[in-house]
């Protein structure tokens, strides 16, 4: 753990710090300002984002580093739930926010690095973006599921979906994209290095994540009704699938492959 | 719909298996029988299961989603080695799986070391390789570090002077040389940037103290510098690769059938095979690696992912859509 004394540090700090605040204030239930102070907190993560841009000059989403800075612009996501899907846990992103911010500004190594040739392609963008869009969709869809197996619901004033409608209708959400990754990923393979799948751990477990959700489709489908409390399980199986692929494997030496320029 | 869970919970625990027991062992252990066998039923249910369950059939994005695993599956299975063993025997068409090739500058070859290392089979045209370049990222960079872990990194500018604080002095890149040789001549030793075939990247480097003589040093980017109990520096000369390209040229009977710059994202097509920018020679960029593969199979991999996103996007989402639209409208 390091703490970063440069200016990108300085943002990230500030975002983290002005998500907390929004956290605490939203429980303090001052909700606009706790939504002025979420904005806010965006408008630095944003900032902090294309100042990395500005300084790499490529899109900044090649390591560790880079994706959690990407991963800490979740308003957006915050905001679609909250208004078109109608699901709750508005205060529970403030949080999530600061918690991948945490790694970002303490942990990974931000020496900025020049793009090998692999990455030097018009999928590079847009394989990476979807992913991390549909992880913080599924993390989302994760504190549903914890929701609901805690037994807590939203407020009966709010108009908001029940926990495990909520987890389904986000999980709707994410795995189009997450789907969208996969086959970008390996139509991309196919391009640079011959093999639309190497079997590279990074690909199997991204794999499995993937297969965790179909199976909470088809499970949800036959046994749904009965059992919510197991498509909840199945939720949060999928994002610990999920966690192993964007850190377990490319921090650990047990899986070694393709994937590895991404520490 | 028992079965199907069972076999998609299969599968996630074959591909957590396959993630620890790393890619070589998991494309080995991928073509065992047993595991075909499993593909090979997987692919029924899936037909089965259209079949059975008019509900995949009826709805579009359901059907759009099952029949592109199973397109998906089929060519994957049809694009393997027992796959091309299976063409071979029922067609005759044989066909290399994968290889790679090693050709040198100015030389053309049509022999492929097969993915075993053992086999060599032959294309039935040739590939020529015209010119290999290897291109860095600019500027590059001279790494000083000093034995308490302070470090500079300075851009490789010849005779532009660089201050490293008034502890240290001044540093000057008087020279950067593509292929360093040192030549004797009658008794003196003479020291060229050699224009023959080879790669000795190497900077010459005046570092002046605040107090004291400059002393020029040679730093070598492939070869570590060995560091004397005097030296309050630590010299690395590193460059980053942008880019490898090699140019080729098909040769077929006799007649030059295509050319391309090929690179990394950016192989050629040619006669059922891509060849892609594999490797090189690290010593001497003399000769470039290029990895052979069967394009046998793709399209129909490649349209089965098209049905399974499309299918997952309009079922997840737009016909959602699409219903709101209408309900609005009426």
């Amino acid at each position: 753990m390091e703490i970063k004394y440069s200016i990108q540090g300085l943002l990230i700090y500030a975002t983290i710090a002005a998500y907390l605040c929004a956290f605490v204030t939203s429980l303090l239930r001052r909700e606009k300002t706790g939504h002025i102070l979420y904005l806010f907190g965006f408008a630095i993560a944003v900032f902090s984002f294309g100042y990395r841009w500005y300084h790499v000059r490529h899109v900044p989403l090649q390591n560790l580093f880079e994706v959690f800075l990407c991963l800490g612009m979740i308003y957006p996501v915050s905001l679609f739930c909250r208004r078109i899907l109608r699901v709750g846990g508005y205060s529970a992103d403030m949080l999530i926010g600061a918690i991948v911010l945490f790694p970002a500004g303490f942990v990974f190594n931000a020496e900025p690095q020049q793009l090998p040739p692999a990455l030097q392609s018009w999928l590079f963008t847009p394989h990476v973006a979807v992913y991390m869009l549909s992880y913080i969709i599924m993390a989302k869809a994760t504190f549903q599921a914890i929701s609901q197996l805690a037994g807590k619901g939203p407020n009966p004033n709010e108009n908001l979906l029940p926990p495990e409608q909520a987890t389904y209708r986000i999980i709707c959400i994410g795995f189009p994209l997450l789907t969208l990754g996969l086959v970008l990923g390996s139509y991309w393979g196919k391009k640079a290095w011959g093999d639309y799948w190497g079997w590279d751990p990074k690909e199997l477990w991204s794999l499995a994540s993937w297969l965790v959700y179909v199976g909470y489709f088809h499970f949800r489908y036959m046994f749904g009704k009965k059992h919510p409390r197991i498509n909840s399980a199945w939720a949060i199986a999928g994002m610990a699938a999920i966690i192993i692929t964007l850190l377990w494997v490319n921090l650990s030496r047990l899986f070694p492959g393709l994937h590895s320029y991404a520490t | 719909m028992w079965v199907a869970l069972a076999l998609i919970v299969f599968l996630l625990f074959l591909s957590i298996y396959g993630a620890f027991i790393g890619a070589a062992r998991a494309k080995s252990f991928i073509s065992r029988l047993p595991v075909v066998a499993y593909w090979s039923a997987f692919l029924l249910l899936l037909i089965l299961g259209l079949v059975v369950f008019r509900r995949l059939v009826r709805v579009p994005g359901l059907l759009l989603i099952h029949t592109g695993c199973v397109f998906i599956l089929a060519g994957a299975m049809w694009s393997s080695e027992n796959g091309h063993k299976l063409q071979k025997k029922l067609f005759g068409i044989d066909k290399i799986t994968t290889g790679q090739m090693r050709i040198h500058e100015g030389h053309s070859d049509n022999h492929v070391i097969l993915e075993d290392n053992k086999q060599i089979k032959e294309l039935p045209f040739s590939i020529e390789l015209k010119d290999f370049q290897i291109e860095y990222y600019k500027p590059e960079y001279l790494h000083i570090q000093t034995r308490d872990g302070q470090g500079w990194r300075i851009p490789v500018e010849i005779d532009t002077e660089f201050p490293l604080g008034p502890e240290f002095g001044t540093v000057k890149i008087l020279k950067a040389f593509e292929n360093f040789k040192i030549t004797i001549e009658g008794e003196s030793k003479k020291i060229i940037d050699d224009p023959q075939p080879g790669s000795n990247p190497a900077l010459e480097v005046q570092i002046t103290p605040p107090q004291g003589q400059a002393t020029n040093r040679y730093v070598f980017e492939r070869f570590g510098g060995h560091a004397r109990p005097e030296d309050k520096f630590a010299l690395s000369y590193r460059r980053v690769i942008s880019d490898y390209i090699s140019r080729l040229r098909i040769i077929k009977d006799n007649k030059v059938a295509a050319e391309k710059d090929i690179e990394v994202n950016h192989p050629l097509s040619f006669g059922g095979y891509h060849f892609y920018q594999h490797s090189y020679d690290a010593e001497a960029g003399q000769y470039t690696v290029l990895m052979v593969v069967s394009n046998t199979g793709l399209a129909v991999v490649y349209a089965g992912y098209w049905m399974l996103c499309i299918g997952v996007i309009w079922h997840l989402w737009l016909r959602h859509i699409v219903a709101r639209i209408k309900l609005k409208n009426a």
